[in-house]
């Protein structure tokens, strides 16, 4: 997989920003799902993936591995995504000085947001693995080479990353629960 | 096969990792295992749902969204590499050379021509230290704009209506000037080429003759009752007698020697600008070669292109920018004015120096910084202006960095730092 980055990469090096369509195509649930999860609403993860993928492409001449690109990606997400919550944040603050009572309509959560913010909360190895080989469509043994790390160690991974997984979302439901109950 | 071994082959067993007979294990455990079954379900569930969500999320159609706005970004970015590529070009254009350095001489014809023509309204007068000036068949002197300590100092023979003029810091430049039909040749020893530039509508209207001009003032300041007796003084170590007359605008003092009533020297305080005359010779000998409009044996005639007839707000506006942008990257200068124009000239000479560009564009904007200088000069004599353009970069619309009052007009014009211009009253201008 990480070897057609790489043509992919080079290309758009090479002056052709459509071939950024493949990657976009490839990566682009990544980004959702890496996203959703941290902001809970998908226009705002729809909008930093967008923003991220765009600072990828012109920040390109940057990467110096091509076959790090996912993980290079997600760290522009992730950068992208802090600044995206503190300008919320300000506006979120100013909206509540200026509309007290004024309700804001709700915004429209992604498909399954809790599973997304399950993921959002795993350790960034246990993340990774998952976000790759579910959203990436990466195989497990393609995970492993794309991580460098022997098959064992990814389904290991993937192992604790379902256990905190079902955890999470068991949680999740319990407070849910209890919100109707309350 | 415990339920500790299965759990450990759970997810490679969901993901369908496991080998014939592992797999056999686990599903053997399973079928027995009513803890483990609910594990595998469970996991399954899950696995089901990432893998739902993993193609829901595929199929989101950011594609065309991330290329559109790369395409937009893109082209926002070029426009700005153009912009940039403009302000190089405009270097070169600028540096392109000898026509760009004939019209930044040029402007010095006017600095000239408005500092006499604004003695017409003075009323000083002044006794025998005219004769000279008023009989001599030619007149040769330096004339300096501004302040003495660092001079760029125009060296001038008068002889009638023409005049020819070398500048201190433009080494290898003459001009001569026909002031009767309005022309001027420019010399450049260095490439050995020639061109004419015409000076005529508002300057030429100005003053068709210059000695004549100067004569007609003195001559008006012959009996005028407003001229002060400024005493003796020493200047460049020569006793001096001193004469001051003031005008509605211009302040005129003339220092001569006590004993022959030759003048020393001349300073005129025209508006906002400083003229000073001095090291006068008269009736020198002047071969008629120095002073012809012919262009001289070896030298190539450029083409005409510079014309010198007028220069208003706008040409203003365009040298201010030229000024920042081309000669101080991007900053306004600390101050502006025919003088700090003057010490100029070397920089735009230098940068001159260098290149090679079409002529046309070297011409054209080699006179948009005459041409504003000129407005300027107009301004510095007539109406009064405010400049406030030190540390201001180009592009800055919050800072005011020129304001004056048009002829005529109640209100004030003000320039801000990304050059657009507004009509203020007087109460409203910048502090």
């Amino acid at each position: 997989m990480s070897e057609t980055d790489k043509y992919y990469i080079e290309r758009c090096l090479d002056g052709h920003p459509d071939d950024f369509r493949y990657l976009v195509r490839r990566y682009q649930a990544v980004l959702l799902a890496h996203l959703a999860g941290k902001f809970g609403n998908k226009d705002s993860a729809e909008e930093a993936a967008q923003e991220s993928l765009v600072r990828a492409y012109f920040n390109m001449n940057k990467l110096k591995r091509p076959g790090a690109f996912f993980s290079w990606l997600l760290g522009i997400s992730d950068r992208v995504a802090k600044e995206q919550q503190r300008k919320q944040q300000v506006r979120r603050q100013r909206e509540a000085i200026r509309s007290y009572s004024e309700e804001t309509p709700s915004p429209e959560l992604s498909q399954d947001y809790a599973l997304e913010a399950a993921i959002a909360e795993l350790p960034d190895a246990y993340r990774r693995v998952v976000l790759l080989r579910y959203y990436g469509g990466y195989s497990c043994s393609q995970v492993a080479e794309q991580f460098e790390m022997p098959l064992g160690t990814v389904t290991k991974n993937l192992s604790r990353a379902y256990l905190m997984l079902r955890k999470l979302l068991e949680q999740q439901k319990q407070e849910e629960i209890y919100e109707v109950q309350k | 096969m415990n339920c500790a071994e299965c759990k450990e082959l759970l997810v490679a067993y969901v993901e369908g990792l496991l080998d014939e007979s592992q797999e056999k294990t686990v599903s053997e455990h399973v079928k027995d295992c009513k803890g483990c079954q609910l594990e595998v379900e469970q996991s399954t569930n899950l696995r089901n749902r990432l893998v739902k969500n993993g193609k829901a999320l595929s199929e989101s159609h950011l594609e065309d969204k991330v290329l559109n706005r790369i395409i937009r970004e893109q082209n926002v970015r070029l426009k700005a590499g153009a912009k940039v590529g403009l302000g190089l070009r405009l270097r070169r254009i600028i540096m392109e050379g000898r026509i760009t350095r004939l019209a930044a001489a040029a402007v010095l014809v006017v600095a000239v021509l408005i500092g006499i023509h604004s003695l017409t309204g003075g009323t000083v007068t002044f006794a025998q230290v005219i004769e000279p000036i008023l009989k001599a068949r030619t007149v040769v002197y330096d004339f300096i704009i501004g302040e003495e300590s660092n001079p760029v100092i125009m060296h001038e023979i008068v002889v009638g209506t023409r005049i020819r003029r070398t500048i201190s810091n433009l080494p290898g430049m003459t001009q001569i000037l026909d002031m009767e039909n309005g022309k001027m040749l420019v010399l450049d020893a260095e490439g050995k080429t020639a061109s004419y530039v015409d000076i005529k509508g508002q300057l030429q209207e100005m003053t068709k003759s210059y000695i004549g001009f100067v004569r007609k003032v003195l001559m008006e300041l012959k009996d005028s009752p407003n001229v002060k007796e400024l005493g003796e003084r020493e200047i460049d170590g020569q006793k001096a007698i001193g004469f001051s007359g003031r005008g509605r605008n211009e302040e005129v003092s003339i220092w001569a020697d006590p004993k022959t009533a030759v003048p020393i020297r001349v300073e005129l305080r025209l508006g906002q600008l400083v003229v000073v005359l001095k090291n006068f010779k008269f009736d020198e000998p002047i071969n008629d070669s120095q002073i012809s409009m012919d262009v001289p044996e070896g030298y190539t005639l450029e083409e005409k292109v510079i014309d010198f007839t007028k220069g208003t707000e706008e040409d203003f506006i365009e040298s201010l920018r030229v000024w920042a942008e081309v000669l101080l990257d991007g900053k306004f200068p600390e101050a502006i004015g025919t003088e700090n124009y003057m010490k100029q000239i070397p920089l735009i000479g230098e940068k001159l120096a260098q290149s090679g560009l079409s002529k046309d564009e070297a011409a054209k904007l080699g006179m948009t910084l005459p041409r504003g200088m000129f407005f300027l000069q107009l301004l510095e004599i007539d109406e009064k202006y405010h400049y406030a353009g030190k540390g201001v970069k180009l592009g800055d619309a919050d800072k005011a960095i020129f304001w004056y009052q048009p002829k005529g007009s109640e209100n004030y014009r003000v320039i801000y730092g990304d050059l657009s211009v507004k009509e203020v009253s007087e109460e409203n201008l910048p502090k």
